[in-house]
């Protein structure tokens, strides 16, 4: 039978096709993936695309997590410098209330709790990156000032809104409270409280100035308590960046089965590629310059 | 009974014979390379034969014609083979490169518009930081660009193979009109009852680099082949080529017309040819559909929500991207329509630090749009066809280059010169000769021989 006398372009085809194999388990060890070009996989390179973005996301969440926690960190440090502060103007208004007190003590006491109330005003306008943490949602400008003409001693210039921020993909954290809830509420009053101590001390009798130390009794219990959202957020927050992490790893991990390459296998594929050449290579070295031409004299 | 003289004009017709067959077995091995070269034999048969009395005597043997080996049927499977292999391969060669702009997740419209989301979020954890704001503006813009560059990349692409269309079209005129020429010396030649040998070769040879070009069916009829296009518009009848045209039409791109004048663009489909129409008029504008619909739909329904919002200043929000309502060229026109970061709408209440508004434009990230999909998920069906195109064209390329590996391989076998054969040829017309050869001089010395006797026959 009659066969292909010219096999050059079979063993041309033989060693591009070998080549081409080593090639690819080339780019896969160099690379590292399996999927270089859509066309490699296609379903794995779409899915790829979630996977980043899943990433992405995960990878804004931590961030996010890192600038909320400090702010919630800062908003309940300042809190904690209010609850000392009220300590102090409660053991003040404790000292008034005892009627053996001169009037040059008084005035003492008196100028002891403006100081205070002074910062408390300055506590509760503290800012962070140029937003007032206290000041609700109208977060451009300090949120009290000291007007002397207000029965609470202070005016209020922010509102009662709240922000909530996304820590994760289904969780949304309430990141604020707006001062009118901590510092004005109707459960324990700051402002209003240490105005009446104050304006009990200059005027009033040692009954109302018991009374008004009751009152910033309340508001001490009270935003003692409201700490616990702070502490909460940041716990949670906390959780949430570990499972993030954790998220993390999970989706570099799918990344990796959906385009990686299995390098033991590429590596095995490149040995066994590289033979195949070589075989090519022998067989085209041995076979072509072979014809009868050789054996005749 | 025939005489001395008879004995050497039969010698010399042998020597005449061999001659002429090793002549074929030189060009034969001259022609080993020559791509779609068949080869020739040479056909020897027994000279007439005489009769005296009851004795048969042969004459000697005649070279009758040079005859060229070739099967027409797997000529016929090359040209199919050759139309599919030009087309895919074309097809792969202009996905390659569009599939390049969709390799990297991280990058492109979907690594974009993952960032720009992920501005979004970054602001929600302070709505007032002029960074942050400024950020969301960039990563917008980002976006557009990202868009523009994918409607440029695939703009560039289908513009090459536009402009190769009226090129390709010169190629199949002067294939076709080389073909018709040799059409009508092979036809003629085989009229004659002669073996139209090399003029064939060169003749099919180029009707399988036009093959290569465009889809071309093959019919023989008495004048020679006819070639048409797959949809019968002809190419070559006998000696006559019928020259395609290009010209560009309505939509500025390069149309394919008959030598009548019709327009035969969507009817061509094998070839290169084939391939780069297929590329440029259905791939492409498939992508580009798909840009398109998720520009102006993501647009919208982001435009839709930034409007309930307020801005900084506690303006009701405008636009933030440049309404898009219709899809057409909606990738190229996207843009941001805000310069100004405080415009941005975070806002649900109207004071510049609340983030209510930034929730609702975070959730279009993952809404359906009216597309059934999601922005994401939209760009990721868009890889996933763009992949599938590709995956499906090298599938194509590898299937039809092992076919016409094989049919070469089957050709070369009834049609390829082998050395080794040419090499026996040589040695058997050479030992022939020299037999041949041997006869006169021994006719020769038989002549002296009678000579010396001094008596003649």
């Amino acid at each position: 039978m009659r066969v292909n006398p010219d096999m050059s372009a079979d063993v041309l085809a033989a060693i591009w096709n070998t080549q081409s194999q080593e090639d690819t388990a080339l780019q896969q060890m160099s690379t590292g993936k399996r999927v270089n070009a859509p066309s490699d996989d296609p379903l794995a390179a779409a899915q790829m695309v979630g996977n980043q973005d899943q990433s992405n996301r995960t990878d804004q969440y931590l961030q996010n997590i890192d600038t909320l926690t400090s702010q919630l960190q800062t908003a309940d440090g300042a809190l904690s410098s209010v609850v000392q502060q009220l300590t102090q103007a409660i053991t003040l208004g404790v000292q008034g209330t005892t009627g053996t007190l001169s009037a040059g003590n008084r005035q003492q006491i008196v100028q002891n709790l403006q100081g205070i109330q002074s910062q408390l005003v300055q506590l509760a306008n503290t800012s962070i990156g140029g937003s007032y943490l206290f000041a609700g949602t109208a977060t451009t400008a300090p949120p009290y000032a000291l007007d002397s003409s207000s029965p609470s001693g202070v005016t209020y210039s922010g509102n009662s809104g709240t922000n909530t921020v996304q820590a994760a993909d289904g969780l949304t954290l309430q990141t604020n409270l707006p001062g009118s809830q901590l510092f004005q509420n109707p459960g324990g009053d700051v402002f209003a409280a240490m105005q009446q101590l104050i304006t009990s001390l200059q005027t009033g009798t040692a009954t109302d100035a018991g009374n008004a130390t009751n009152q910033l009794r309340s508001a001490f219990d009270f935003i003692t308590g409201q700490r616990i959202f702070y502490g909460n957020a940041v716990n949670q927050l906390n959780s949430t960046q570990t499972f993030l992490q954790q998220e993390q790893v999970t989706l570099k991990s799918q990344a990796n089965t959906l385009v990686g390459a299995d390098l033991t296998k590429a590596a095995t594929d490149l040995t066994r590629a590289q033979t195949a050449h070589d075989a090519a290579l022998a067989a085209a070295a041995k076979i072509l310059p072979t014809s009868l031409l050789d054996y005749l004299k | 009974m025939p005489g001395l003289n008879t004995s050497l004009s039969i010698a010399v017709q042998a020597l005449q014979a061999e001659q002429g067959a090793l002549s074929v077995t030189a060009n034969n091995i001259s022609n080993v390379n020559t791509p779609g070269y068949s080869r020739q034999v040479a056909i020897l048969n027994e000279a007439p034969t005489f009769q005296e009395n009851t004795t048969t005597f042969g004459s000697g043997v005649t070279l009758d014609q040079f005859q060229s080996v070739r099967d027409q049927l797997l000529q016929l499977r090359l040209y199919e083979e050759t139309q599919q292999q030009g087309n895919s391969q074309t097809q792969l060669n202009s996905l390659t490169q569009i599939e390049g702009m969709f390799s990297d997740p991280a990058q492109g419209v979907g690594g974009a518009l993952s960032a720009f989301f992920n501005s979004l979020s970054q602001l929600s954890t302070n709505p007032t930081d002029a960074n942050a704001r400024q950020q969301v503006l960039t990563a917008g813009n980002n976006l557009a660009n990202s868009f523009h560059q994918a409607v440029s990349g695939l703009g560039t692409i289908q513009s090459g193979l536009d402009q190769s269309v009226p090129q390709t079209v010169d190629q199949i005129n002067r294939l076709t009109t080389q073909i018709a020429a040799l059409n009508g010396q092979v036809a003629q030649m085989q009229g004659l009852g002669k073996d139209p040998g090399s003029t064939q070769d060169q003749r099919d040879e180029l009707i399988r680099q036009l093959s290569a070009l465009v889809n071309v069916s093959v019919t023989q009829t008495e004048h020679g082949l006819t070639l048409t296009t797959g949809n019968g518009v002809p190419l070559v009848v006998a000696n006559q080529s019928f020259a395609l045209q290009s010209g560009t039409n309505s939509s500025n791109v390069q149309d394919v017309f008959s030598a009548q004048g019709q327009d035969i663009t969507s009817q061509i489909q094998g070839g290169q040819l084939g391939g780069t129409l297929q590329i440029r008029d259905q791939v492409i504008p498939q992508v580009f559909t798909q840009l398109n619909n998720l520009a102006s739909q993501f647009a919208t329904r982001f435009n839709t929500q930034h409007q309930v919002g307020f801005d900084a200043a506690g303006n009701a929000g405008q636009n933030f991207f440049t309404p898009l309502a219709s899809p057409t060229n909606a990738a190229a026109n996207f843009g941001v329509a805000i310069t100004d970061p405080s415009l941005i709408a975070a806002s649900s209440d109207g004071s510049a630090g609340s983030n209510g508004n930034l929730a609702p434009l975070l959730a279009t990230r993952d809404q359906q749009l009216p597309s059934g999909a999601s922005p994401m998920n939209m760009y990721s069906n868009l890889v996933l066809q763009v992949g599938n195109f590709g995956a499906n064209a090298q599938a194509d390329v590898n299937a039809s280059n092992l076919s016409v590996q094989q049919i070469t391989d089957q050709r070369s076998a009834v049609s390829g010169v082998s050395l080794d054969e040419e090499t026996t040829n040589m040695i058997r017309y050479q030992r022939a000769y020299e037999a041949g050869a041997r006869v006169v001089t021994t006719v020769d010395s038989m002549f002296d021989t009678l000579m010396a006797m001094g008596v003649l026959t």
